[in-house]
């Protein structure tokens, strides 16, 4: 694996302003439920970083459930064509509050497909918070009803994201320059 | 649900012996895994906090990967009964060098199986850290490569740990006080 440093393009979202927002989305969303009780769903694998930070912000009730997508067809689920559950949630979220955490939203496809999935399981609320929003590649409308930060059309990393299953550790976001990051191949 | 406060007994490990521990933890699988193929494999959804903030510590290349378990019978993993798996890895661990993250290694029959039966894929080593581990209350022996804390047998709870699903986001370690504990009604 590669230095990071020798592809990078520019730093989008450093780690304090990460926190910072972070904790801002973790107190909203908390104010949001008062009084009422949480379920917590991470998409897995990149939105667990921040499904992990964000709940250490959240001062209401809530419990934590993941599921795990993927594309039939090919590897990368951003492309259209169904969606694949590989790992289903647990809990029967039938009368619940739902909070659906994603690392990042672009075309909306896979999200669209799992907020409709689950809307036949008759929860009680259905919302969605992104860290990321990559707005200019939205081809579906979805609603997202809490946004880190809106980035632009560039391919990310850190913070959870990973290229070619690395670097999701980093504590910050980055956006990489894939033509170099190509030419190391 | 009742406040944490209410159900306390003790805190075990408070959040900066937590974090202190775990980025030494880090620097050691750093050292240990330098100039390996490393592979983090967290096992749901009790080791994720855990996970997040070691990998954070990890200064060598790495990749992550997911194992989801649950027993036959019934909906949780519990000892004694047999484990199925309900989510797979998503790469190959074919000579890789993999690292088990688990949150608490207890009876040890879940971790002792999944260590079997990832053997079965030839890695080039496999090994496992734990946040904490509960030797006390061994069932089936399991070789523990990294661990946190050693704990008594007390029921604990918060950082990644539930009690009936609630309170993994606290950042502490805490022993609850079964006496004033009432589990939530279905």
């Amino acid at each position: 694996m590669r230095d990071y440093q020798e592809f990078i393009d520019e730093i989008l979202v450093d780690e304090k302003t990460i926190e910072r927002r972070v904790s801002e989305l973790g107190a909203q969303v908390s104010q949001d439920y008062t009084g009422q009780e949480l379920l917590v769903v991470c998409l897995l694998r990149g939105g667990m970083t921040f499904t992990a930070d964000l709940t250490r912000f959240l001062t209401i009730p809530h419990t934590l459930d993941c599921m795990s997508l993927s594309s039939y067809g090919t590897g990368h689920y951003s492309s259209s064509g169904n969606v694949r559950v590989n790992l289903d949630l647990m809990t029967n979220i039938e009368g619940l509050n739902v909070l659906l955490v994603e690392d990042i939203v672009d075309s909306g496809r896979t999200l669209a497909h799992v907020l409709q999935m689950l809307k036949t399981r008759e929860p009680k609320s259905l919302k969605v918070c992104v860290l990321l929003d990559k707005k200019y590649r939205r081809e579906v409308p979805v609603e997202v009803d809490y946004v880190g930060f809106d980035v632009p059309d560039k391919y990310v990393f850190g913070y959870g994201i990973d290229i070619d299953e690395h670097y999701r550790n980093l504590r910050f976001i980055a956006s990489a320059d894939m033509q170099k990051y190509k030419k190391m191949d | 649900m009742q406040d944490y406060t209410e159900i306390l007994a003790e805190i075990l490990i408070d959040e900066k012996t937590l974090q202190e521990r775990i980025r030494e933890l880090a620097a050691e699988i750093s050292r240990d895994y330098q100039d390996k193929d490393l592979v983090l494999v967290c096992i749901l959804r009790g080791g994720i906090v855990f996970l997040v903030d070691l990998m954070r510590h990890i200064s060598v290349p790495h990749r992550l990967d997911f194992m989801a378990v649950a027993s036959y019978g019934s909906g949780t993993r519990q000892s004694g009964g047999s484990v199925r798996l309900s989510l797979d890895l998503k790469a190959d661990i074919r000579d890789r060098d993999v690292l088990l993250v688990e949150d608490i290694v207890d009876s040890g029959n879940t971790i002792a199986y999944v260590l079997e039966f990832l053997q079965t894929r030839q890695p080039a080593s496999l090994k496992v850290c734990t946040l904490l581990d509960k030797p006390e209350r061994r069932e089936t022996p399991v070789p523990v490569d990294y661990s946190g804390f050693t704990i008594p047998n007390k029921f604990v709870f918060g950082y990644g740990l539930d009690l009936d699903e609630y309170y993994r986001n606290l950042p502490f370690v805490a022993v609850v006080d079964l006496k004033k504990y009432h589990p939530p009604s279905e």
